[in-house]
C-alpha cells in the first residue's frame, strides 16, 4: 500500500467534499429567500429573529461552538460531528418540504435534499476511507425522522407559528452547518498533511 | 422572586438557545391557526404564563409585520389580551397570514397563521380527449374568479355510466394546472360520467358531470412526413404529400385530414376542408415565385364503425416550399412549323390547361387523368362543360 497514493486521494476526496459544501451554502441562500417569502412577512424581513424553539430537529449541538474546542476535534470526532448535524438536518428539511403547498418551492427543496444526501454519503465515505466507523447514521435513525423517501403518501402538516418559526431555523441553523464545514474540511486537510508529513519522516 | 424567575425564563428562552425546555408555553395565541372566510371578523387573544411577570397591557400585537393599532385591543385579564380584526381580506400567502403577540421590547412570544379565503367555485369548462384510445385526458378550470390563498384541492372522479364503482384519477399533471389523466382500465364502447370536486377548508364544489364515450373523443397525432413539392413546372401549383400517424394503424377506422397553407410573410392561413382520407393533394390557384408554409392535421373518422368525427389532432410542423417563377418570356410559338413534336406540344398545353380548370385539389396526375381528358375532348362543347371533377 503505497501511503502517498492514499494520502492523495484522501486529499482530493477532502476537497471535493469541501467543494460541495460550499455549492450547497450558495444553493441555500438563494432557497432561503423564496421559502421566507413564502412563510411571508415578518419572516422575510430583514433582521427579523424569533425564538429558537425546542423541537427534535433543534436539539442538536449547534454549528457554533468555542474556537479553542473546535480548534482541538479529532478528526473521527469532527467528522462524527458533521454527519450526525446532516442527517437530522437533512430529515428536517424533508419534512418542510413535505408541508411546502407551493409546488415550485416543494420542488427546489427537494432538490436541495439530494444534494444534502450527497454531503452525507461523501462524509461517509471519507470516514471509511480514513478507518474510522460511523455511528452517527444509527444515532439519526433514533429520532423519529420520516426518513423513508421524499414522495410521502401521508397529508400535508398543517403549517402553524411554530412550523414556520421551526422552518427558519432549520434553515438558519442549516447555513451555520455549511459554513462551519467548509472551515472543518479545511482544517481536516491540514491536519491530515501534518500527520503525513509526521508518518513519512519514519519510512 | 417572582419577577426574577420570569426574567431567567425570559432570558433563558431568548438568549440561550436550544438550552431550555420548557414544559409550559411561555405564551399561547388563540385561536390556533384558524380558517376564516373573506370579510368575516375574528377576535384573538394572547395569553401569557403568569410567571413571565408581564402585564396584557404592555403587548402588541402585528399581522404580517405590520403592528396592528391599539384602538383593536382589548385587556381581558392581567394575563390576556385580545384583538379584533373586522372585515378581513384574503390571506397574503399560501403559508397563512402571520398574527403574532409581543412584548413591549418587540420579541415574540407566540402566534397564529390566518388562513383567510373563499370555499371553491363551481369548476367550470370540463372537457376531456382520448390519444388513440390509450388514455383519457381532462381538464377543467377553476370557477368564478379562480382560487384564493386557501390550498384548494381538485379531485377528477368518473363511473362507467349504466355499472361500476367512482373512480378517481391519480395522474395529475405537474405541467399543467387543472388536468388529469386516466390510463389504466379504459372500456370502449359504453359511456363514462366524469365530474371534478373541488375541495378546501372552507367548503366544496362539484362540477356539471358530462357523459361521454371515449370513442367519441377521440384525437390523434399529427400525420408524419409532410412534404412540399413543385408539379414541375407549373408555377401555381404545389403538391403535398403526408403519412398517416402510425397509430392509427392499430384501429379500424379512416382519417380525414385538413391541410392550411399561407405566404410566408403572411399570418393568414387559407384552409382546404375536403381532403378525405388520401394523403396526398395538389394545392392551386398560388402566387408563382412565392415560397408556401403548409400544414397538415388528422381526424380519426369512423372509429369501429361509428359515425362521428373525432378531434382534430396538432398541425404537423410548417414544411415550407416554393412556386416556381412564372417564365413570361417569349411565348413557346404556337406559330412554329408544324411538325409532330410541336402537336404534341400543343396538345400537351391543351391538356395541362384543361387540368387546371378541372383537376385541382386531391386527385393525383396520373394516366386516367390524360384519358379522361381525351374521352371529354371527344364529347360535344355542351356535354364537355357539365358535371365536377374526374376521380383521380
Amino acid at each position: 500500500m503505497d501511503p502517498s497514493h492514499n494520502l492523495a486521494s484522501e486529499r482530493s476526496s477532502i476537497e471535493s467534499t469541501y467543494e460541495l459544501t460550499k455549492y450547497l451554502e450558495y444553493q441555500l441562500k438563494e432557497i432561503k429567500d423564496v421559502y421566507l417569502t413564502y412563510l411571508g412577512p415578518p419572516f422575510n424581513e430583514k433582521d427579523f429573529s424569533p425564538p429558537r424553539p425546542n423541537s427534535t430537529a433543534l436539539t442538536l449541538p449547534s454549528a457554533a461552538t468555542r474556537l479553542e474546542l473546535w480548534h482541538g476535534l479529532e478528526n473521527q470526532a469532527r467528522l462524527a460531528q458533521n454527519q450526525r448535524a446532516y442527517s437530522i438536518l437533512l430529515a428536517a428539511v424533508r419534512e418542510l418540504a413535505r408541508s411546502t403547498l407551493c409546488p415550485s418551492l416543494k420542488t427546489s427543496l427537494l432538490h436541495f435534499c439530494t444534494g444534502l444526501d450527497g454531503l452525507l454519503g461523501s462524509i461517509s465515505a471519507l470516514m471509511n476511507s480514513l478507518g474510522y466507523s460511523s455511528p452517527a447514521q444509527a444515532a439519526a435513525g433514533e429520532l423519529q425522522f420520516p426518513q423513508r423517501g421524499t414522495g410521502s403518501n401521508r397529508p400535508a402538516p398543517l403549517m402553524s407559528q411554530s412550523l414556520k418559526v421551526e422552518g427558519f431555523w432549520i434553515l438558519r441553523e442549516l447555513q451555520s452547518w455549511l459554513w462551519r464545514s467548509a472551515k472543518d474540511f479545511n482544517r481536516l486537510k491540514k491536519r491530515l498533511r501534518a500527520s503525513s508529513l509526521t508518518r513519512h519522516r519514519y519510512y | 422572586m417572582k419577577a426574577a424567575l420570569g426574567f431567567c425564563l425570559i432570558f433563558l428562552t431568548l438568549h440561550s438557545p436550544g438550552v431550555l425546555s420548557l414544559s409550559t408555553h411561555v405564551a399561547i395565541v388563540y385561536p390556533q391557526d384558524p380558517v376564516l372566510r373573506m370579510g368575516s371578523n375574528l377576535t384573538a387573544s394572547c395569553w401569557v404564563h403568569p410567571e413571565l411577570g408581564v402585564h396584557a397591557n404592555s403587548l402588541f400585537w402585528t399581522l404580517n409585520g405590520h403592528q396592528l393599532p391599539s384602538s383593536l385591543y382589548r385587556v381581558l385579564s392581567p394575563t390576556n389580551l385580545s384583538v379584533t380584526l373586522a372585515g378581513l381580506n384574503a390571506s397574503r400567502q399560501t403559508s397563512g397570514d402571520n398574527l403574532v403577540c409581543h412584548n413591549h421590547k418587540g420579541h415574540i412570544l407566540a402566534g397564529s397563521c390566518l388562513y383567510v379565503g373563499m370555499p371553491p367555485e363551481k369548476p367550470v369548462n370540463l372537457t376531456c380527449w382520448s390519444r388513440n384510445t390509450k388514455d383519457l385526458t381532462c381538464s377543467w378550470a377553476p370557477g368564478g374568479k379562480g382560487e384564493t390563498n386557501i390550498s384548494t384541492l381538485y379531485k377528477l372522479k368518473y363511473k362507467l355510466r349504466w355499472y361500476g364503482t367512482e373512480k378517481e384519477c391519480e395522474d395529475y399533471s405537474h405541467t399543467q394546472p387543472y388536468s388529469c389523466s386516466i390510463t389504466q382500465d379504459l372500456h370502449l364502447f359504453t359511456p363514462y360520467e366524469i365530474w371534478v370536486e373541488a375541495s378546501n377548508r372552507l367548503g366544496r364544489a362539484t362540477s356539471d358531470v358530462i357523459i361521454l364515450d371515449i370513442l367519441d373523443v377521440v384525437t390523434t397525432d399529427p400525420p408524419s412526413g409532410v412534404t412540399v413539392s413543385r408539379l414541375g413546372q407549373l408555377e401555381d401549383q404545389l403538391s403535398v404529400r403526408w403519412e398517416a400517424p402510425p397509430a392509427l394503424k392499430d384501429f379500424l377506422f379512416k382519417a380525414k385530414y385538413q391541410i392550411r397553407y399561407r405566404l410566408e410573410e403572411s399570418q393568414d392561413w387559407k384552409v382546404m376542408n375536403d381532403v378525405g382520407n388520401q394523403t396526398s393533394c395538389r394545392l392551386a390557384g398560388l402566387r408563382p415565385g412565392t415560397v408556401y408554409f403548409v400544414q397538415v392535421r388528422c381526424n380519426p373518422v369512423g372509429i369501429y364503425g361509428s359515425r362521428k368525427a373525432g378531434i382534430w389532432s396538432e398541425w404537423s410542423h410548417p414544411t415550407a416550399a416554393s412556386t416556381p417563377h412564372s417564365e413570361r418570356l417569349m411565348s413557346c410559338d404556337s406559330k412554329s412549323s408544324g411538325d409532330s413534336n410541336s402537336t404534341l406540344r400543343r396538345e400537351l398545353k391543351q391538356f395541362l390547361g384543361w387540368v387546371k380548370k378541372h383537376a385541382y385539389g386531391c386527385s393525383s396526375m396520373s394516366m386516367k387523368l390524360y384519358d379522361q381528358w381525351r374521352v371529354d375532348m371527344q364529347k360535344s362543347p355542351k356535354t364537355r362543360n357539365q358535371v365536377g371533377s374526374p376521380r383521380g
